[in-house]
């Protein structure tokens, strides 16, 4: 007996292991229940710096998130969550902006009212801007400017795509937008095509009907379309105060393949040398960042990575390649247990229109092979690399040095 | 609105909401601005909200960089009149028209903010 329940249990879980997205009033909503004690609910927005009208607004809107509405003041939607200990974050990448609340199991209808109501009636007032916002924005991009690794990714993206994609996720230093400039930015943003409601722990038909109460009204126009991203590379050098940072990379133009995760597992890291693989929806940046106390250091371990790198261009065989898929399959298979994972993920394909399948994502890394690998991996070092130093600038090396 | 703030109590709105009643108050409201004189001294009645407050130095925060600007301008103007003793010459003073609460609402947003806060400091929750 206690074999067949087991198996019974079993079975449910796979059943509902992934997420199905239904359209609900016109928004995409996905949710996965997998009995956790608590909920979340993410509104993902299309509202990330690439698609910015003008540099930082979307780092303005971001921290304009949950301040008031014609629901609540910002006062009040805190004290009102902490009350049910929930938690409100909202997030910026480059193309998505993730308003998300985490709540215990049963207060989604106050939940999801809270992030929509922000959503459809924020109220973006000056004073908010100028008291609250303005303050979190100039400290956020001092403390981003003031990581060297976070620096020097900003710079990366920048070299790499130039516009679009590589608009930074912080505004200046002392931004010169207004509340009004984030106010229409948000007005542009909050469509019904643009919002993807996105929930774990939660089931898709609750989750469903709460989004069709309260995000109706909204405005249904299409769904907005970053101009197509275009890699570049080049190669700059920031005086800077810190550990001594240095990204090499190498962008690739077009959706995210298994070949370049397998190529960032292959380049395995080690202390000083961290690997970066960001994929986007129409474009890859893949490469390392290597971090050191000095100069020399970093020129001897970016030598060897470089090479390293490039050795892999020529194509895996046997073994190493298995290996190297095998990590990738897992790295990509661990991040769906984690939210922030499941959001990016089930994100790219919501917006993409597929449905969302754990399978779907796994699965592409069983085609990899030799000839595919070796393809996508030479035509990727081919291209100009992408070459970033943060530091001490007499010191740390040039690309050349380092067999770019 | 708190019997002794800065925006004490008023029965402006009633009166205004009924047209016999404002026809009948008007003479006497127009009499009385005139004969408290601060408009002959280029000022608008806003100006002279006490201003020594939290509350109101929140609001004047909130003013535009525009109206900082002719606020103090106002000011700077109607303190050099006082030092001559004299009123401004009569074309520099403030006309009805423009004599328009710019900093009032801001007052009344930043009250509501601070009687909410108080709301919430001391609210009393009953979960069902």
């Amino acid at each position: 007996m206690l074999a067949t329940r087991a198996s019974t249990r079993n079975a449910q879980r796979l059943a509902r292991s992934f997420a199905t997205v239904v359209d609900s009033a016109g928004i995409k909503v996905a949710a996965v229940d997998a009995n956790q004690p608590t909920s979340s609910v993410t509104f993902l927005v299309k509202a990330g710096s690439r698609f910015e009208p003008q540099a930082g607004v979307a780092h303005g809107l971001k921290n304009f998130a949950f301040k008031s509405t014609a629901k609540r003041s910002a006062l009040g939607t805190i004290r009102e969550s902490e009350l049910y200990g929930g938690v409100l974050s909202a997030s910026l990448s480059r193309e998505y902006l993730a308003l998300t609340a985490d709540f215990l199991k049963g207060d989604e209808e106050y939940f999801v009212d809270v992030l929509s109501s922000f959503v459809t009636s924020g109220r973006f007032t000056r004073h908010e801007f100028e008291e609250y916002v303005l303050p979190v924005v100039e400290s956020e991009t001092h403390a981003g400017n003031s990581t060297p690794a976070v620096h020097a990714l900003e710079h990366a993206h920048a070299l790499a795509f130039r516009n679009g994609l590589g608009s930074s996720l912080f505004a200046n230093e002392h931004p010169s937008f207004t509340a009004e400039d984030i106010k229409a930015f948000a007005k542009s943003a909050f469509t019904k095509g643009n919002i993807a409601v996105l929930g774990s722990g939660i089931s898709q038909e609750a989750l469903s009907k709460l989004v069709d109460q309260s995000l109706s009204k909204l405005s249904a126009s299409a769904s907005s379309t970053p101009a197509a991203a275009s890699y570049f590379g080049g190669e700059t050098r920031v005086q800077a105060h810190g550990p001594q940072t240095v990204f090499v990379g190498f962008g690739a133009v077009g959706k995210p393949s298994a070949e370049l995760a397998a190529l960032a597992a292959h380049i395995s890291p080690t202390p000083s040398i961290q690997t970066v693989y960001l994929p986007y929806s129409d474009a890859t940046l893949l490469g390392f960042l290597i971090q050191g106390q000095n100069g020399a250091a970093i020129k001897e371990a970016g030598k060897a990575a470089v090479s390293a790198l490039k050795s892999a261009g020529n194509g895996l065989k046997g073994e190493d390649l298995k290996t190297a898929v095998a990590k990738a399959k897992f790295a990509a298979a661990s991040a769906t247990e984690s939210r922030e994972g499941l959001v990016s993920l089930l994100g790219a394909q919501v917006f993409s229109g597929s449905q969302a399948t754990a399978e779907a994502t796994l699965s592409a890394f069983d085609g990899v092979s030799e000839s595919a690998f070796a393809k996508a991996a030479s035509t990727l070092v081919k291209a100009k690399p992408t070459y970033v130093a943060v530091g001490d600038i007499a010191s740390l090396p040039h690309a050349d040095e380092l067999g770019l | 609105m708190a019997p002794y703030g800065p925006l004490s109590f008023s029965l402006a709105s009633k009166v205004l909401a009924s047209k016999s009643l404002t026809k009948a108050f008007a003479p006497f409201a127009q009499w009385y601005t005139n004969l408290s004189g601060y408009r002959k001294f280029g000022l608008k009645y806003d100006d002279l909200l006490i201003e020594e407050r939290d509350d109101v130095q929140r609001a004047i925060s909130r003013l535009t960089p525009r109206e900082t600007y002719d606020r103090n301008y106002r000011f700077k103007r109607a303190s050099q009149a006082s030092v001559l003793h004299a009123p401004l010459p009569k074309e520099q003073w403030t006309k009805p028209e423009e004599d328009v609460r710019y900093l009032a609402p801001h007052v009344v947003e930043v009250a509501k903010e601070d009687t909410e806060r108080q709301m919430w400091d001391t609210v009393d929750v009953r979960r069902k």
